[in-house]
């Protein structure tokens, strides 16, 4: 699971529910603050070519997090993306968004897992914590 | 230094990289002279080794991607495990107790990790059997301490700290790294940037706890976080750079002797080779300027009595690649020649006196002969209307 968040605490939280929940995970805070994402530049992002569903929590006021998810669009077209993203959204982000699924924002990070084992149809195993 | 040996995939880039590398070097070798061999070898090794010098250097001021990693969690989704690394600080009593309060949480596994700090040298010299004595002497009082059972378990690593946390990664699996250290890096102790670094690579929840003699633990914010990145990993870097200097300078220097010492070699062969030939030219008979020659028809007798057709002189000495003039009087009324297939020579002497130029430019002895048809028996006998070129 690739999990983008620009807040690195809410980034860890959902991961440590995807982890309990039986997922590998890699956690990126997206382009802010960080110069451009690879993932728009010619050499790729090897986390988000290896992610079998993404997580996206970019906020996508910003025009560098549309690029962001328009070049997952682009270039995984058939990877699950689950969008957290605010009820009142403009029509040039709703145009993005058709085909994704999407969480109203703020999501908890349960909400989140609980979205991703929906979307991925796993569920993980709780071998010895039901007793 | 992370061995490039460290995983299958790592391995196996590395033996395509360096047998790409070591092309270069063996078509320089083979079709070369050695010194060539050297440079590019050189080169080769150069550019392999800015390459590590610039992973090095990405790794110690800490600037890698901004992704994060973690494995699932192992085991029950109640059961949590805790990681410790810490070194020098394992002595600290408030460390121990927090070990303690962390085993104490049920379904908490907690391992200590003990980096033994093996510097560059000491691995090179072999003497890191005092460090992993000192590393276990202070695991084992540690784990005396808190009590050695199923749910506490001690680590000595040989590996860079920062691998040592990888490769519990792939084992141990922590849900939480805690990382102590000092205020500043003594000695036998671990980096306080340890903790960021850690934090930069793995998406769990790291706290970097630091311990001053008999005080309980503090906390850095995250001012001082940023600044023991900046400083440490700048003194780092400019340390390795001074290292990699110096090697580059040792290695050019090597190589310049190398080289000086091949090319002096060459340059004895060579000289040794060229008086050789000196002596060599010196021993052979000298070479006319002009060699002065005729044909006469019925000019020299057969062994059967009777007179055939003959070049005054049938022998030519000559020196490879040097034009040898032949000052030809043809006294006959039609043409001759001096033919040499194998030397390549064909000179047309017509009727009257001409000067002629002889060049053969491989050493060896070749039969001529005259193509035009004249007396039969000379054209077939050395010493008559056929002879020898002698080209040294």
């Amino acid at each position: 699971m690739l999990v983008e968040h620009p807040d690195e605490a809410a980034g860890l939280a959902i991961a440590s529910g995807l982890r309990f929940a039986g997922y590998a995970v890699a956690v990126c805070p997206g382009p802010q603050g960080h110069g451009q994402c690879p993932l728009t530049g010619p050499a790729g992002c090897a986390p988000a070519h290896d992610a079998d569903l993404v997580v996206c929590s970019l906020g996508y006021e910003h025009e560098v997090a549309r690029e962001v998810l328009r070049e997952l669009r682009t270039r995984y077209p058939d990877r699950p993306l689950l969008v957290e993203v605010p009820s009142d959204i403009d029509a040039d982000l709703r145009e993005l968004l058709d085909g994704c699924h999407r969480l109203p924002a703020p999501a908890t990070p349960e909400q989140v897992v609980a979205a991703v084992q929906s979307l991925s149809g796993h569920v993980a195993e709780e071998d010895g914590a039901d007793a | 230094m992370r061995s490039p040996f460290h995983s299958e995939p790592e391995a196996f880039r590395s033996v395509v990289l360096l047998t790409l590398a070591l092309i270069p070097v063996v078509l320089a070798a083979t079709l070369g002279p050695t010194w060539l061999a050297l440079v590019v070898l050189a080169v080769v090794i150069g550019a392999l080794a800015v390459r590590v010098a610039q992973l090095r250097m990405r790794k110690l001021r800490g600037v890698e991607l901004p992704v994060k990693m973690a494995p699932p969690h192992l085991g029950s989704a109640a059961e949590r495990r805790v990681l410790v690394v810490a070194n020098d600080t394992l002595s600290e009593e408030a460390l121990l107790s927090e070990v303690e309060r962390l085993a104490s949480v049920p379904s908490t596994h907690v391992l200590l990790l003990v980096p033994a700090l093996i510097s560059t040298g000491a691995r090179l010299t072999g003497a890191v059997d005092g460090l992993l004595d000192q590393a276990r002497v202070r695991l084992k009082t540690a784990l005396d301490r808190v009590g050695h059972d199923l749910v506490v378990a001690g680590e000595i690593s040989e590996a860079d700290p920062l691998e040592a946390i990888e490769d519990t990664f792939a084992t141990f699996v922590p849900d939480e790294v805690i990382v102590s250290t000092r205020w500043e890096r003594a000695a036998s102790g671990l980096e306080p940037r340890l903790a960021g670094l850690v934090r930069e690579r793995f998406a769990v929840p790291v706290r970097h706890l630091v311990f001053e003699r008999g005080s309980g633990a503090q906390e850095p914010d995250e001012d001082t976080e940023a600044r023991y990145q900046h400083e440490f990993g700048d003194a780092a870097a400019r340390k390795f750079g001074l290292k990699a200097l110096a090697g580059a300078g040792i290695l050019a220097a090597v190589l310049m002797s190398t080289v000086a010492l091949v090319q002096s070699g060459e340059r004895e062969e060579a000289r040794a080779a060229s008086q050789a030939a000196a002596q060599q030219a010196a021993a052979l008979p000298p070479v006319a300027t002009v060699v002065d020659l005729s044909v006469i028809a019925e000019y020299k007798r057969g062994p059967e009595g009777e007179k055939h057709d003959a070049f005054t002189t049938t022998e030519f000495a000559v020196r490879a690649g040097r034009p040898q003039e032949l000052k030809i009087d043809n006294t006959d009324s039609v043409p001759h020649s001096i033919t040499a297939p194998e030397a390549r020579v064909s000179i047309v002497v017509m009727p009257g006196t001409h000067t002629y130029t002889l060049v053969v430019k491989q050493p060896g002895r070749y039969l001529w002969f005259c193509t035009f048809v004249c007396d039969e028996w000379a054209m077939q006998h050395p010493g008559y209307m056929s002879g020898y070129i002698t080209v040294s």
